[in-house]
């Protein structure tokens, strides 16, 4: 079932995970903050040759972007008042920053200690489980492999390296991460791994496979918002458009109760493309 | 080099900003209920259209005058009661810089946002500075950025800066576009420059040569706002031949609101001439 050598020949040929860098938004700020700094030199030096265009383009630049802040303000509010996932985005988003901000590097720092002393399969799997929970893909993929050479058999580490290995992309090797999961451990993680295993054989136009593994997870575990949004964009893959639209409007109707973020965000998706489908 | 900086450590900047704070209330007069201006005109007070016409020293000597008692009062309150032991936390050397920067940001923000000819004075720049630092020490001392919101005492501080920054949007007196500029320049010096880091040097390294240039650009913004009329007035009267017309144009432009084709030569030169008469006067009447 678990072909350990075969598993490591085939993560061997990955590509190397990216080596991380200054995060986009980071990198915007950085840009927007030099963007200024340009800004009085350039307007000093063409005052020397022309200082009435200065005068007309400082003008203009202000009026501009006064306007532009307006409008900008306006289109966000409409923008947030008739489009379902911008709210649901700034949601989503605004509980990452929290996550992001509300925890330290140092229960990782302290697991990399304790590997020092005792290499084992478990505290690999720590470092690794640690580094995904922070989207740190390229620590976690190396030790997630490594709990794997020493101990194949379990199913934390074949589902947690699947996670990594979707994140990163590498798609036919996660469905085979969760594939060895779900088969080690029938129901893991309360049915991700088989989640998991059914969108990427969605995503890889395996689309029978994942309508069969979307349909086992919700026999087994009860549909939630994300599964049953991946099931409608399966079904819509295998050529159900009908199904996908009734399941799609089940997922868009109104909740009884308040969603977490996650659960948000795929109920405005599904909304979105119900109300699209609906104009088309 | 590392004793000559052990003995600036021990240096009491706090005190010595109070003194000077009090010397110069000495000198002004501001142990009256309000000040004399001319005395404070003289000192150093600062309106952005001396620092466009070369005053420049006045980025600085603005941060130690007070307009009347009740100011002196609050000002020195504030830094008796914030100063010491921000000094003893972060040393003498660095607390001389936070000031400094501080002030002068709130005197960039007033250079670039304010009206032209309206006086600024008072340490609250800098003060607002000292608050942005202890805001970014604490951010920077946590387990993460904002573990210092699981405490009282520096929620507390929160609070002192919204209260403060409500004081000054309530009364129509106190000028908040340089507290707010003190603010965000005590902040940044101290959370990319002065403060502790658990972080490699390195990564904070592309901040810190931004911050360093955009201050730099500001301040040249400041010192040169070659949009504003002031300023193309000063020039104006110091340029020579095709520059003098080619200003005189540009500060007509500023001040009329009129599509350029009007602005012909000689209606420039007549609103240059009419300008400079009223500053002229304007200047006469602030000395007199």
């Amino acid at each position: 079932m678990v072909d350990r050598h075969e598993e490591l020949r085939g993560l061997s040929t990955l590509p190397a995970a990216p080596v991380p860098t200054r995060g986009t938004g980071e990198r915007v700020a950085l840009a927007i903050v030099w963007l200024v700094v340009a800004v009085p030199p350039c307007l000093w030096l063409a005052s020397q040759q022309a200082p009435e265009a200065v005068v007309a383009t400082v003008r203009s630049a202000t009026a501009i972007l006064v306007s532009v802040l307006l409008w900008g303000l306006l289109g966000a509010a409409l923008a947030a008042l008739l489009l379902p996932p911008v709210p649901a985005w700034f949601r989503l988003k605004l509980d990452a920053l929290r996550r992001s901000l509300g925890s330290d590097r140092s229960p990782l720092l302290r697991a990399l200690g304790e590997l020092q002393h005792f290499a084992s399969a478990q505290r690999h799997c720590e470092v690794g489980r640690l580094a995904l929970s922070r989207g740190e893909h390229s620590l976690a993929l190396p030790h997630l492999i490594a709990a794997l050479e020493l101990d194949p058999r379990a199913p934390a580490t074949h589902h947690q390296l699947g996670l990594t290995l979707f994140a990163l992309g590498h798609l036919p090797h996660a469905a085979h991460c969760f594939a060895n999961a779900e088969a080690l451990d029938p129901g893991h993680a309360f049915g991700d791994a088989l989640l998991y295993a059914a969108r990427c054989a969605d995503l890889l136009d395996q689309h029978e496979a994942a309508l069969a593994g979307f349909e086992r997870h919700e026999q087994r575990h009860g549909g939630g918002y994300k599964s049953r949004y991946w099931h409608a964009l399966a079904l819509d893959g295998a050529g159900q458009t009908l199904a996908a639209s009734n399941l799609l409007r089940a997922i868009a109707a109104r909740p009884e109760r308040r969603l977490s973020p996650e659960e948000n965000w795929f109920r405005s998706l599904a909304r979105l493309r119900s109300w699209s489908r609906r104009r088309a | 080099m590392k004793d000559l900086w052990q003995k600036a450590d021990e240096i009491p900047v706090t005190l010595l900003v109070a003194l000077a704070y009090l010397t110069l209330a000495l000198l002004t007069g501001s142990f009256g209920m309000v000040a004399d201006s001319h005395q404070l005109d003289a000192w150093g007070w600062l309106t952005p259209r001396d620092v466009a016409i070369g005053e420049t020293w006045r980025l600085f000597s603005a941060a130690f005058l007070h307009g009347g008692l009740i100011h002196l009062v609050f000002n020195l309150s504030m830094l008796v009661s914030v100063g010491p032991a921000l000094e003893r936390t972060m040393g003498s050397v660095r607390f001389a810089i936070l000031y400094l920067v501080s002030a002068l940001g709130g005197h960039l923000a007033i250079c670039l946002l304010y009206d032209e000819l309206q006086p600024v004075i008072g340490g609250s720049g800098a003060l607002f500075g000292m608050l942005g630092a202890l805001l970014a020490w604490n951010m920077r001392s946590g387990r993460h950025l904002f573990a210092f919101l699981d405490f009282e005492g520096p929620r507390r501080l929160l609070g002192t800066i919204a209260v403060n920054l409500a004081i000054g949007f309530v009364i129509p007196f106190i000028s908040n576009t340089g507290h707010i500029g003190g603010l965000l320049a005590g902040f940044v010096v101290t959370f990319w420059f002065l403060s502790p880091t658990r972080k490699l040097a390195a990564s904070r390294r592309p901040w810190q040569v931004a911050f360093v240039a955009l201050f730099l650009s500001l301040t040249l913004a400041a010192v040169q706002p070659v949009w504003r009329w002031d300023w193309l007035l000063h020039a104006a009267s110091h340029a020579t031949g095709e520059r003098r017309v080619a200003l005189q144009q540009a500060l007509a432009r500023s001040i009329l609101v009129a599509p350029p084709a009007e602005i012909s030569p000689g209606l420039a030169e007549s609103v240059f001439a009419e300008s400079e008469r009223e500053m002229r006067d304007f200047d006469l009447q602030r000395r007199r």
